[in-house]
């Protein structure tokens, strides 16, 4: 298939994949399977029971171990002439800079989160090495090629971030269990369990209500003075899903166009409630934290079955007993819960809690296993999509290494059959010329940042060398400098302050590796600055004390840059998402034990589920830019 | 960090600065190291020529995430704050700060603000946010006003 000379450029070709997880596994195999030799890995993860049923170069034995290095191990068993580098690290940490990953042909990703996504698109851009990157998320999956100034960075059109729900829907007019999900989460776990005096904008009563106060409604939350654990989960049963309703109903404008929610009381719906169950004993010797994370209403009860739905008075039971139970068994945890999925008795909580809703206001109820999966945004993982997205992502590879630059394509693969197929590429895109991220031209400055002050580097480069007019001086989310006659004088000074400073001085220090972004105020200009610390100069030769290297970018003409704004609207070429609609895949059961994580920071890619959106299937999508409608 | 938000932000500053609406003020704030942080803005908002507003300069703070503008900021008053369609912690419930109803990554912070002042005096009792100001809203119109005015007192123009 391959060319004598294709196969050593294959073999002497310097990879570098970000990632040993649900795509790196699969990816480390076909590369080597395909004739890589040299190859460097990063993950900063040690393995867990969840990950065996998919990253297939890990076994039971291997649990808690670096899964960079266990990968490592695993490959060189079958492939031993393979010369595989293994680092257990963060690919943020400063170790892998731009002049490390300028030692390689090609970087690889199969990364887990956004952040670690942007970083390595950032490291790749700065040092112009082609990127490969990858997700998969359920049944869809996809591989990108990022080369700066011919193709898209990972940058150029950001997906559209994770759905979240207006604060109105969930307070007052819930329609979809999903919103009832949503409020059983933020308002009565978050009030009762989780952490006090945060502002929550779901709780819509005033709390200083000038005119009349209400003392006991601002404290309904907590546990009164001999109050039983029963009693209190009974009257808060009647203050969320009773009297906070009806109050709602009192708003007879909202109900004008949509059906009006039943308060529910728990003397009407479980008349005979009054004896919790009876306890257990504790098991003896059984390790404490286990023993509070193992109590279950649902199982005290006898309701064992996930994927039953239970009745009204079953939620109601499931409530009241998850609420003892918090009380009981786990009353030192009250105050800083968060809600976890992996939290049999908080996903029971929020079951039932939302279960109720769903009742007062109409809407289907949802078993245990599929309110969890609303709830912690699982979509379940699938080896066959990454080992397919692994072979795009090595076709790709080995076009960039062996120089076959025009061919290069951007794969996905589907769900459903589109026209017959589940597999497409395409050519592609261009970058994104109002990108912020990679239009924006690389400099870099040698500088003693021991030394310098900021005034000195505006002075010397910045007006001298770039001919900035008006300099704007970013670092991080912060704005160090700027200047003009509209500022007001607080401003002014602080500046001035910030100008005399020593750049390793600054709160956040400006050393080696420190991208500092100068922006014109008065013309479109923009440029970062690479910080490269050096403490000798050559004073004859290098008068400044600073040196500037790189391709000064000019000043544009016309608009600014922009990403997401007139640039996402353009239809022609943009990524959407697919729903991420929870998907119950019965036979790859996701069993993540990662706690607490959002989903879209644990599975094996969360952009994955961004896809091209082919041509003729174009939507019109709507262009206005300025009309402002109020609600 | 994303370059987006940050690059975004720096955008607004600059176009603010330009030129912004009389009698609005809009700044990131100042930091407590001399700093200026972009992802939270601190404004001010005139209540509106002879309305029950005027006269009130309405302190509001913008918070913006990472994910600005795909994004909205969450908009600020004071917790407590007297209007239908501010919750009580002082969120402002406005549609095109809403990502599912109106809010469209182009909407600029002048294009927020003029909103939230278009709020104050024709607040929208269809999607009430807070119980006290909406009952008198709906049921005594004079009480309602009396309050309006009254917190027009509370916020003189700065200096």
């Amino acid at each position: 298939m391959a060319s004598k000379a294709e196969r050593d450029a294959i073999k002497v070709a310097k990879v570098l994949m970000v990632g040993a997880g649900g795509i790196g596994c699969e990816l480390l195999k076909t590369l080597v399977m395909s004739g890589f030799q040299d190859i460097e890995l990063i993950d900063m993860d040690t393995i867990e029971v969840s990950n065996l049923n998919r990253q297939f170069l890990f076994r039971k034995k291997h649990v808690g171990q670096s899964k960079a290095q266990v990968a490592r191990e695993a490959v060189l068993k079958f492939r031993p002439d393979a010369k595989i580098v293994a680092h257990h690290a963060n690919v943020k940490d400063p170790q892998f800079d731009i002049d490390f990953i300028k030692r390689f042909t090609v970087v690889l990703n199969g990364l887990d989160n956004v952040e670690a996504r942007r970083h390595v698109n950032r490291l790749c851009l700065a040092a112009g090495v082609p990127l490969v990157e990858s997700g998969t998320t359920g049944y869809v999956g996809q591989a990108d090629v990022h080369i700066k100034g011919r193709f898209t960075c990972f940058e150029c059109y950001p997906p559209p971030p994770p759905k979240s729900f207006p604060t109105c829907t969930i307070t007052n007019t819930p329609s979809q269990p999903v919103h009832c999900i949503v409020w059983a989460k933020e308002l009565p776990f978050a009030k009762l369990f989780g952490e006090a005096g945060l502002a929550n904008d779901l709780d819509m009563r005033s709390d200083d209500q000038a005119e009349e106060p209400l003392e006991e409604d601002t404290n309904w939350h907590r546990v009164k003075e001999n109050e039983t654990p029963t009693a209190y989960a009974c009257r808060v049963f009647d203050k969320v899903f009773g009297h906070n309703v009806a109050k709602t109903l009192e708003m007879d404008d909202l109900w004008k166009n949509r059906q009006r929610p039943k308060p529910l009381y728990i003397d009407e719906v479980l008349p005979e409630t009054s004896e919790p169950p009876a306890k257990r004993p504790r098991t003896e010797g059984a390790n404490a934290g286990d023993e509070e994370r193992s109590v279950s209403a649902a199982s005290n009860l006898g309701l064992r079955d996930t994927n039953q739905v239970w009745s009204l008075q079953e939620n109601a039971r499931v409530f009241l007993e998850s609420v003892r139970l918090f009380l009981e068994e786990r009353a030192s945890e009250i105050g800083s819960l968060r809600f976890d999925k992996d939290d049999t008795l908080a996903v029971e909580f929020v079951t039932s809690a939302s279960n109720l809703r769903d009742i007062s206001f109409g809407i289907q109820t949802q078993s245990l296993f599929a309110a969890k999966g609303i709830a912690g945004n699982i979509v379940h993982a699938i080896a066959t999509t990454n080992a397919i997205v692994a072979g795009m992502i090595v076709i790709e590879a080995t076009k960039i290494v062996t120089g076959q630059m025009d061919k290069l394509k951007t794969h996905w693969c589907e769900q459903f059959l589109r026209r017959k197929m589940l597999l497409w590429s395409i050519d592609p895109n261009p970058p994104n010329p109002k990108c912020y991220v990679c239009s924006d031209t690389p400099l870099f400055l040698e500088v003693d940042t021991n030394k310098a002050t900021l005034g000195e580097v505006l002075q010397k480069i910045v007006k001298k060398k770039l001919a900035v007019v008006s300099p704007m001086v970013l670092f991080g989310n912060s704005i160090l400098y700027e200047t003009g006659d509209d500022l007001d004088e607080d401003e002014q000074r602080s500046y001035a302050a910030n100008a005399a400073k020593v750049l390793s001085q600054f709160p956040t220090p400006i050393g080696h590796n420190s991208l500092v972004s100068i922006d014109d105020s008065q013309q479109d200009f923009r440029c970062t600055l690479h910080i490269v610390h050096r403490d000798v100069f050559d004073e004859e030769k290098e008068p400044d004390m600073m040196v500037l290297r790189g391709e000064i970018p000019a000043v544009k003409a016309g608009e600014g840059t922009a990403n997401g704004t007139e640039a996402a609207e353009d239809d022609d070429d943009d990524l959407t998402i697919i729903d991420n609609a929870v998907q119950e895949v019965d036979a790859v059961q996701e069993t993540s034990a990662k706690a607490g994580k959002r989903k879209r920071d644990e599975e094996d890619g969360d952009h994955g589920s961004r896809k091209k959106r082919l041509p003729e299937e174009k939507e019109t999508e709507d262009v206005d830019t300025g009309v402002i409608d109020l609600l | 960090m994303s370059g987006i938000a940050r690059g975004r932000l720096a955008e607004e500053r600059k176009v603010w600065r330009k030129n912004h609406p009389h009698g609005f003020v809009a700044r990131p704030e100042t930091t407590s190291d001399g700093t200026l942080n972009l992802m939270t803005w601190h404004c001010s908002i005139p209540g509106k020529k002879d309305t029950d507003w005027d006269g009130g300069f309405y302190p509001l703070t913008m918070l913006f995430s990472e994910d600005y503008p795909s994004k909205p900021p969450k908009c600020k008053f004071p917790v407590g704050f007297f209007h239908p369609n501010i919750y009580p912690s002082g969120t402002v419930c406005l549609s095109i700060l809403n990502e599912d109803t109106g809010w469209k990554p182009s909407i600029t912070v002048k294009q927020i603000l003029t909103g939230i002042q278009e709020l104050l005096d024709a607040p929208n009792p269809s999607d009430p946010a807070q119980t006290d100001a909406y009952q008198l809203f709906v049921q005594d119109r004079k009480e309602y006003d009396r309050r309006v005015r009254q917190q027009a007192l509370k916020y003189p123009p700065a200096i």
